[in-house]
């Protein structure tokens, strides 16, 4: 009688402890899971230092070259005429600007503005032309169809013809633009002094760079100290 | 993630720069100038007559205007203002510490390494499981 109702608890008690087990799976499982979500968010970390580490040393490449073509310049036009003094104070407004745009990243409890360099009033330019305007602001997908009739080939010769004209005319506004800032030091400037100014273009672009990794890193930063 | 602050948009920001003579004539020449009506610059030279006053004006200036991004400084003048650069965490505009021509970037008194540094330190994981 005893053994018999010993029995009874054994059997009844053997569905609770599958479902403890299955229980204690899930939860395991669930660990693995968040584990592997903590060790991805750590990598990326890792990988945003490293990436910011890398950008830090391509900027001082590229400010070094800077400031040595500078130098050259200042050696050759004399040093009265590459100097802070003949900065121009009247109003104006900056060729090279940038766009913020919040990435958006809902995980992260740490804002993350994603920087986008727009250099020489690139976007900004008025165009006349309605079909060339097109063809600047945004890269829009090209119709690479089966277009066999006549008239499909001529549309598409068209608008490669006015890519090309929008690429002409972007690095003709720019060349524009580009010497327009360096008229500052005089009509006739050393080489060097372009060559600096493309340096620096350079340097821009890789601190734009640096500022992104600067806002994913500061953002993984948060996360894992979030979990 | 409700909470979380948002950043608004801008489609024509600046760069401001604080820095030695030649790195700000290197990124005007670059197209980074800007000069408002109140004659105000985006920029500002600094060389061995300038005060540190100046310079944390100029810093606080530049943090508190909407119109710029990101606002560089050569490391060696954040050296000079460290606890206001420290103690900055706005997400815009981003501060960026650059190297200058005297002085190679250090990454150990770089402000953003600074802050999440003690990931790295074995020291204050020791200390946490103490």
């Amino acid at each position: 009688m005893a053994a018999a109702t010993e029995e009874q608890p054994a059997s009844t008690g053997s569905v609770p402890r599958v479902e403890e087990v299955e229980k204690v799976h899930e939860t395991t499982e669930g660990e693995r899971l968040e584990r592997d979500d903590d060790d991805d968010e750590i990598l990326r970390f890792m990988d945003s230092v490293d990436g910011y580490l890398l950008l830090m040393d391509s900027l001082s490449s590229a400010l070094r070259q800077g400031w040595l073509d500078l130098a050259s310049a200042r050696h050759s036009m004399g040093t009265s005429r590459v100097s802070s003094t003949l900065f121009d104070h009247k109003e104006q407004s900056a060729a090279t600007k940038l766009q913020v745009i919040d990435s958006a990243d809902m995980q992260s409890s740490e804002p993350n503005p994603h920087f986008v360099l727009s250099k020489w009033h690139l976007e900004e330019k008025p165009s006349s032309n309605d079909s060339v305007s097109a063809q600047d602001t945004k890269p829009t997908l090209r119709f690479r169809g089966s277009a066999t009739t006549p008239e499909d080939g001529s549309h598409q010769s068209d608008a490669a013809l006015a890519e090309s004209l929008a690429g002409v005319d972007t690095s003709s506004h720019v060349q524009r633009a580009r010497s327009k800032a360096l008229s500052v030091y005089g009509a006739l400037v050393s080489p060097k002094l372009r060559t600096a100014q493309i340096s620096f273009e350079t340097a821009l672009e890789v601190i734009v760079e640096l500022a992104n990794s600067r806002s994913n890193m500061l953002a993984s930063f948060s996360q894992i100290k979030d979990e | 993630m409700a909470g979380r602050p948002s950043i608004p948009t801008i489609s024509s920001a600046l760069i401001a720069i604080i820095a030695d003579e030649d790195t700000v004539t290197g990124f005007l020449l670059a197209g980074v100038g800007n000069v408002d009506l109140r004659k105000k610059t985006n920029y500002l030279i600094v060389d061995n007559k300038t005060t540190v006053k100046q310079i944390e004006d100029a810093f606080k200036e530049f943090t508190t205007r909407e119109d710029i991004a990101i606002v560089l400084i050569s490391q060696y003048v954040a050296n000079m203002i460290r606890f206001l650069v420290d103690s900055y965490n706005r997400p815009v505009p981003a501060i960026l510490e650059i190297p200058s021509k005297d002085h190679p970037y250090d990454p150990a008194h770089d402000s953003v390494l600074s802050r999440v540094k003690y990931l790295f330190s074995a020291e204050s994981v020791a200390s946490d499981r103490r």
